[in-house]
């Protein structure tokens, strides 16, 4: 196989880059100065060595642990569940949750063949059991799978002293009631709360 | 392009670039279709929550004639089924059905799997705990039934001559159901106890009572479906929900 094809296959693995996106990348590095490409490959090499998740929260850090584990001044005390390493940074970058994580590694999904052994339960039963986790908030995809992964998680944790919430599900900002589905509406209309 | 619009059931939804999700839905007037839902991942969507797996709806598509993707141009909301994440035993038992009717249901219109599917979610959903794995038996069974497997247990699978009432039964997968000891001796077949039987046959009638399997009782009858499944239905094809529910992997925990 030719190094053009060879990237052009290696390029078309990743999701939603298909063989024609895949072809245009190859070419567009190829009309770079050779430094660009080697840049994006000692990044690629980097991030793949250097990389690890977090031997406490399973967050991906180039440290152990992580900085969000070894930041003093976050509450140990609540520990926000989350589907994948993604999720982290976008509930700590969107909010002002000063709390810790704990990165499940995927969510139940039997059509997938991913059961409970698949994810990091043991750890976060561990966390808890630990003793200084005070409140698990759940904060899964509100998706059908991710409603039986925290249903499976909040059972597991039952009996553990532990408070455990989920993530509230609702009408978006700048949205308009019209164009809401009936599931998210009635979502909102049970979660609904007093206006003071 | 013919805009189609009919009740479906989403059985797989995967996220295709940025913002768009490619479902595969079992519709009643069109059997299994895939269709590309653009923007459905967008905060804003038309699509809403609706294209979760097992939703229930309206479809509207545009399809696309000698095309395999049609285009989802709307999903009205009907039933989502949030009961079935209630707990993951029966959660994994409808991922199966939806595993069966993924595969097997054929994309021409077969509104009886449908139906049946339907129903057996909404009879997943509302089933109290205990009931769950024995009513999953039976709808699975019946779903496979449907599709055109039913397993034979009053005659001979090969010869149909008719077979006692009661009792065990020499029982061959690969002859799809019960043998008489003729056809048993020849073609060879496997040992289906007297309560087996009686317990296969409750499972096979909607109108029975729900057998009440112990532990080994419901074990070796989820082996026998899951065997039967994969030797009629199959063909060699991974079934990942299939093989999950059979594991059980919630009873490690």
């Amino acid at each position: 196989m030719s190094a053009i094809e060879a990237l052009i296959t290696e390029l078309a693995r990743l999701p939603g880059i298909g063989r024609k996106t895949a072809q245009r990348l190859t070419f567009h590095l190829l009309q770079q100065p050779p430094e660009q490409a080697g840049r994006l490959a000692s990044a690629l090499v980097a991030v793949s060595e250097r990389v690890r998740p977090c031997e406490q929260c399973g967050n991906l850090t180039e440290e152990q642990p992580c900085a969000i584990c070894r930041d003093p001044r976050r509450d140990p005390a609540l520990l926000c569940v989350v589907e994948d390493a993604s999720a982290v940074a976008v509930v700590d970058r969107s909010t002002d949750f000063r709390g810790r994580y704990h990165v499940l590694g995927g969510r139940l999904s039997p059509l997938d063949g991913i059961g409970p052994e698949s994810l990091r339960l043991d750890p976060l039963v561990a966390r808890v059991r630990g003793g200084e986790v005070r409140e698990v908030i759940l904060a899964t995809n509100p998706s059908m799978e991710g409603e039986v992964t925290a249903t499976y998680i909040q059972q597991l944790l039952a009996g553990l002293n532990v408070r455990v919430t989920r993530l509230a599900r609702g009408l978006p900002m700048g949205g308009d009631l019209e164009y809401v589905d009936g599931v998210t509406l009635a979502h909102a209309l049970v979660a609904r709360q007093e206006v003071s | 392009m013919p805009l189609v619009t009919t009740p479906a059931i989403v059985l797989s939804a995967l996220r295709y670039g940025e913002t768009s999700k490619i479902v595969r839905l079992a519709t009643r007037e069109h059997g299994v279709q895939s269709a590309i839902a653009k923007g459905a991942l967008r905060p804003r969507s038309r699509f809403g929550a609706s294209l979760q797996v097992l939703s229930e709806g309206q479809a509207q598509y545009l399809a696309k004639e000698q095309r395999e993707l049609h285009i989802l141009t709307a999903f009205d909301l009907l039933h989502l089924h949030v009961a079935l994440a209630g707990d993951l035993p029966r959660y994994a038992t409808a991922s199966v059905l939806g595993e069966v009717m993924l595969r097997f249901a054929p994309p021409d219109p077969h509104p009886e799997s449908y139906d049946l599917f339907r129903d057996a979610l909404e009879a997943l959903g509302q089933a109290p705990t205990p009931d769950v794995d024995a009513l999953g038996f039976r709808l699975l069974w019946h779903l496979v039934s449907v599709l055109g497997f039913a397993p034979s247990l009053e005659a001979c699978a090969r010869d149909g001559i008719r077979l006692p009432e009661t009792g065990a039964l020499p029982f061959s997968t690969r002859e799809g159901g019960a043998l008489c000891p003729a056809c048993a001796a020849e073609h060879g077949a496997t040992q289906l106890p007297a309560d087996a039987r009686e317990d296969l046959t409750a499972l096979l009638d909607p109108g029975a009572a729900l057998p009440r399997l112990d532990g080994r009782h419901g074990a070796a009858h989820r082996r026998l479906l899951a065997r039967y499944v994969r030797y009629h239905l199959a063909e060699g094809a991974e079934l990942p929900a299939l093989e999950f529910w059979l594991r059980r992997p919630w009873e490690a925990a």
